[in-house]
């Protein structure tokens, strides 16, 4: 309702400042009047004209008349002006004359929209790299060369195949598939991008796992070749070991020509491994793993609102404050930053809507509007009247089940007081229809036999709202998904599984009685746990919002890990960062700073915690709205390599402290050696640290810079340095710092000989042990999670086996935890380099606003609820995975106590787990009672007794 | 004094990309004069004082000069020493309440959804027919295999 989605659109101008922007948008004409499609379907499937469709990326073709997937949203149809016959050539009209609901429209103009905004936000999104101007990988040319998003629509079942998987040139399924990797990445020689994608490798796994799902049988070969493995993320390592143990091949070359099979079918590939063999493979098909690029519209973009744009063009940012762009009021998210997977492309998109929020918090609620309804009228000791509206869905259902049929069957149902039959239900108009039915005829419960509760059901308990009605009176029959589309062949049965199905729905809505949501007051208070970057940051982002907020630091600095390390991967200086936001967090007049400080206790759920905190040995009380867990990490103590034996083995950390504090005996070492994965991505800790490859990089420049003679080995498993760090690599090597790389099995050996520290490796280019005399060896040990199983157990929340906290969803969730209320940023939810985690935090504020911005919350009204036939057994008590039971004394009518379960509606989701497992009838869920449940069962049997 | 100074180097040494470079010219907010072979003239003073507000290292004038003309290819990488300042602009009265998003891709579709749950009305701006952008393009998003839609 607070949103205007402007499809087909683009800005054209702009002009203002902060706070006050002036834009105008062009709109494109649709063709088709959105208040009018009911997305039926009808124009596409009359439509003559075929184009290529751009969705499967060429790899089918839709009509003129398109909707550009099945889900799209909005759900409306549109005309493509430029292919249309009609539009180009004058003639045609039979979408026109086919439309039901008169929604075509091709008087329809471009129009110019004025808008005034407080700040914009922009996220153009990438390009994906066009792999046809490399020859030497035939893509265009040999028709089983495909590009990794293309082969991710030929997986898909909503793509050009349906998921079954075959290849373009004899639609034979494949049976030995190659993927290569860095296409359009990582490459300055063929193309200009310098920087590594980010994605590419972990896409490249998943595709290669998958495609076991898309093929029948056994013996599928997936084969990936590859330069370093990037898989960098949080269990990312993980799911590239278990791609390992799956049989998937990882080889690291890098193919250099791709040829066609026999027939134009397959293709044979010619590569060197690393020993310098040159071997020849056939493939039935080829994936060009291919990069991210910048946009033309993100240059347009950049343009019209005088951004800076880094060397590749994508937006420049500084790693402090990684949404905000040199123009105030302007930020950035997504990939138009840098090339960045999903789950920090949603979290940065996060902390610029916090940016925005913060720059316009003088006009918070100032356009936004909430909907009311009319009061809700009881309709106890009612006769029960129920109204059946049956759905047509254009000829969705219609087409395949006789919906007069069902109509007439559902007169004769007991307490039905209506039936209707609407071409198709979700329409506006019939919402008005049924809206005067309703209060026509009485009605009190609604049975609508339509499609999914999933995507309707909101829109007819509106509609129930809208005549006050509780919106839980309505009850969805789902013969479309369940029954039109899967019995296409069968429409007598399907017509008759359609009877069945509404005589349910009556069973159960007879007996549905109103369900009152529950309603949560908010305190408009934060707590964050943790006074690092990511804490300080959280914190700062939430006052700077006006909201309370109370920073806990279990030590007597503020500053965690921040004061350890010395320039961000862009190089820049944290010292000056870290004071700076020190001291405003210190004098900031909405937050408290709580040092050597720790929570005890922890009560309550979202909008309304309770805690005990102790503060110096003494102890206080604290109620808050919404908790942010920012309890950081650290670097771990190797304990191999003469680590703490040797004086000249360091960790990355106190390399550091050396260049802060003694650059001069750091200069006059003759060789430094650097070893990589020291405690990570081993069998202690099956992932990756993710910041020690940049570090040690950054650091090995550092040292070529000091002195240019110095010899730097780099001994690494996969170098790791995504997104634009690869520069750092590029320019290492460029320096003469010397990458060697190890296996697990044939791990550097590090010894003393006399005074000497040496480090003997074996070098697979030069298939020989190589023994290095060095001065100093740096070890990147793994960064680990600070404890925080106390926090766990006080919060119900999660970690991962390896002790990091865990999101609630680790693509679309990733600051959210599985418990409402309560926030994630920094370390503790996985090593990442200062600029995410400040992203992090920023974004946490930015969800924990959308909670503390209102002062009540509405909650679901399907929840558990105990009943009088609880004894307090509490089987239910293991079972619930929300933790929303607990065991209570209840005070019964004669003055003796007993044991009974309670229901914390807050922490409740409503799946039904303790209804399903209690043996007495003592906890039920509203809207799914036992007698519902009971009625729809004995009304499904009916027919076959 | 005058220097001259090529927009392409000066652009690498910044981390920037030359057009920005050139959109600072013309818009003032670095006065030089175009000279002869892709050059432009420079008063020092007028540039420390530039390097000075917007957070630049001086160093940059002098190595510019002492290096000389950029080599072609640009090997070296983002010398990162730029920090773009932001201006403290005075905000107007009281600020409009609504925000403009571009780009109806995941990003955009969460920071529009971010605001608009938290009291910011939205224009979300989408250049194609529907919102969803590349990943509704995907099939599974790794590591957990979920389906992307």
């Amino acid at each position: 309702m607070n949103v205007n989605l402007l499809t087909l659109s683009e800005v054209v101008d702009v002009s203002g400042e902060i706070g006050n922007f002036s834009v105008k948008v062009k709109q494109h004409p649709r063709y088709i009047d959105m208040e009018k499609c009911i997305a039926c379907g009808l124009c596409a499937q009359k439509c003559p004209r075929k184009v290529d469709d751009e969705f499967n990326l060429g790899l089918n073709q839709r009509t003129s008349a398109y909707i550009k997937y099945g889900q799209a949203v909005p759900l409306k149809y549109a005309i493509d002006g430029e292919t249309c016959i009609y539009l180009t050539r004058g003639k045609c009209k039979a979408c026109e004359k086919f439309c039901p609901t008169s929604a075509i429209n091709f008087e329809d103009q471009e129009q110019i929209i004025d808008l005034q905004v407080g700040a914009v936000i922009l996220s153009p999104g990438f390009k994906p790299f066009d792999p046809s101007g490399f020859d030497f990988y035939g893509y265009r040319k040999i028709p089983d060369v495909v590009t990794s998003l293309e082969y991710e629509r030929l997986l898909s079942s909503s793509g050009p195949c349906m998921g079954h998987l075959v290849r373009p040139s004899d639609h034979k399924e494949p049976r030995s598939i190659a993927w290569i990797q860095c296409v359009g990445s990582r490459s300055t020689n063929r193309c200009e991008n310098g920087y590594c994608s980010s994605v590419c490798c972990m896409y490249a796994i998943k595709e290669a796992l998958v495609t076991a799902e898309h093929t029948s049988g056994d013996g599928v070969r997936q084969t990936i070749f590859y330069m370093d493995i990037r898989s960098h993320g949080k269990d990312f390592d993980r799911f590239y070991e278990d791609a390992k143990a799956k049989g998937v091949r990882f080889i690291k070359a890098r193919p250099h020509t791709i040829e066609a099979g026999k027939d134009n079918c397959g293709v044979t590939m010619r590569y060197a491994c690393e020993d310098g063999k040159i071997m020849i493979e056939n493939f039935d098909l080829a994936v060009l793993s291919i990069g991210l690029e910048p946009t033309a519209d993100g240059k347009r973009l950049s343009d019209l609102f005088q951004l800076n744009l880094n060397q590749y063009r994508f937006a420049k940012t500084s790693d402090f404050s990684p949404a905000c762009t040199n123009r105030p009021g302007i930020y950035v998210a997504g990939a138009f930053q840098t090339p960045k997977a999903i789950p920090r492309a949603v979290t940065e998109a996060s902390s610029a809507a916090q940016e925005a929020a913060t720059a316009l918090i003088h006009a918070r609620g100032d356009l936004t509007r909430s909907k009311t309804y009319p009061a809700e009228r009881g309709i106890e000791g009612q006769e029960v009247r129920v109204g059946v509206f049956v759905c047509s869905c254009g000829i969705n259902i219609a087409g395949i089940i006789n919906v007069d049929e069902v109509a007439r069957y559902a007169r004769t149902l007991p307490h039905v007081a209506l039936v209707e039959n609407n071409l198709f239900s979700c329409s506006a108009d019939t919402q008005e229809m049924m809206a005067k039915k309703i209060m026509e005829h009485s009605l009190n419960r609604i049975v609508i036999a339509a499609c999914t509760p999933r995507t309707h059901e909101t829109l007819f308990q509106e509609t129930l709202q809208e005549t006050g009605l509780n919106p839980y009176l309505v009850e969805m029959a789902n013969i479309r998904n369940q029954n039109a589309w899967v019995h296409q062949r069968e429409p007598e049965m399907a017509t008759r599984k359609a009877k069945d199905q509404v005589r349910m729905a009556v069973a159960k809505a007879a007996l549905s009685v109103p369900i009152e949501r529950t309603k949560v007051s908010v305190v408009p208070k934060a707590l964050v746990i943790g006074g690092g970057v990511a804490g300080m940051q959280a914190a700062l982002s939430l006052a700077d919002q006006n909201f309370q907020t109370v920073l806990l630091e279990k030590s007597d600095q503020l500053g965690g890990n921040a004061w350890k390390v010395n320039t961000t991967d862009q190089g820049e200086y944290i010292r000056p960062f870290l004071e700076k936001l020190i001291g405003r967090v210190e004098s900031h007049p909405a937050i408290e700073v709580l040092k050597n400080a720790r929570l005890t206790s922890a009560k309550g759920s979202v909008g309304s915690f309770t805690s005990e905190i102790q503060v110096n040995g003494a102890s206080r009380d604290l109620t808050y709205g919404v908790a942010v867990l920012a309890v950081g990490g650290r670097e771990t103590t190797p304990a191999e390599y003469l680590y703490g034996e040797d004086p000249r083995v360091v960790t990355h950390l106190e390399l550091d402290a050396l260049m802060r504090d003694d650059s001069a005996g750091l200069k006059k070492a003759k060789t430094t050696v650097f070893i990589q994965c020291v405690g990570s991505r081993d069998e202690r800790r099956p992932y990756c640290s993710r910041i020690c490859c940049t570090h040690s990089v950054k650091a090995a420049i550092h040292l070529k810079d000091l002195n240019p003679q110095m010899n730097v080995y780099v001994l690494y498993r996969d170098i790791r340095t995504y997104g634009e760090r690869e520069d750092l690599y590029r320019k290492a090597r460029d320096l003469g710092v010397i990458f060697i790389h190890y296996t697990p099995e044939q791990k550097p050996l590090v010894g003393r000989e006399g005074a000497d520290l040496t480090v003997e490796v074996f070098d697979p280019i030069l298939r020989l042990p190589v023994s290095i005399t060095t001065d100093r060896l740096v070890l990147a040990a793994a960064m680990e999670a600070n404890d925080s199983k106390d926090l766990v157990e006080l919060y119900k929340c999660a970690a991962n086996a390896d002790g990091f906290l865990n999101e609630a969803h680790p693509k679309l969730r990733p600051v959210d935890m599985a418990v409402d209320g309560l926030f994630v940023a920094g370390l503790c939810n996985y090593p990442k380099p200062l600029n995410e985690t400040i992203a992090q935090a920023k974004a946490a504020a930015a969800r924990a606003a959308v909670i503390l911005s209102q002062t009540e919350m509405t909650l679901d009204a399907i929840k558990s609820f105990v009943t009088d036939k609880c004894d307090g057994c509490a089987l239910c008590l293991d079972v619930c995975p929300y933790r929303a039971l607990t065991l209570t004394d209840y005070q019964a009518g004669d003055g003796r106590t007993h044991l009974r379960m309670a229901s914390d509606k807050a922490l409740c989701k409503g799946c039904g787990l303790c209804s399903a497992t209690c043996p007495k009838g003592g906890v039920y869920v509203h809207g799914f009672t036992m007698d519902q449940l009971r009625a729809q069962v004995i009304a499904a049997l009916e027919d076959v007794a | 004094m005058q220097v001259a100074i090529r927009v392409g180097r000066l652009a690498q040494k910044l981390g920037v990309h030359r057009n920005t470079i050139t959109n600072w010219i013309n818009s003032g907010k670095l006065q030089a004069t175009a000279t002869v072979g892709k050059k432009y003239l420079i008063d020092k003073n007028l540039f420390l004082i530039f390097c000075r507000e917007h957070g630049i290292s001086e160093n940059i004038l002098q190595e510019l000069i002492e290096i000389g003309p950029a080599s072609p290819t640009g090997d070296d990488a983002i010398t990162p020493t730029f920090h773009p300042k932001p201006k403290e602009v005075p905000m107007s009265a009281k600020p409009i309440g609504s925000v403009l998003v571009v780009g109806g891709g995941i990003a955009g579709m969460q920071a529009t959804l971010d605001l608009a749950n938290s009291g910011y009305y939205v224009h979300l701006v989408e250049k194609t027919a529907g919102i969803g952008g590349a990943m509704a393009q995907l099939d599974k998003t790794f590591p957990t295999n979920d389906c992307a839609m």
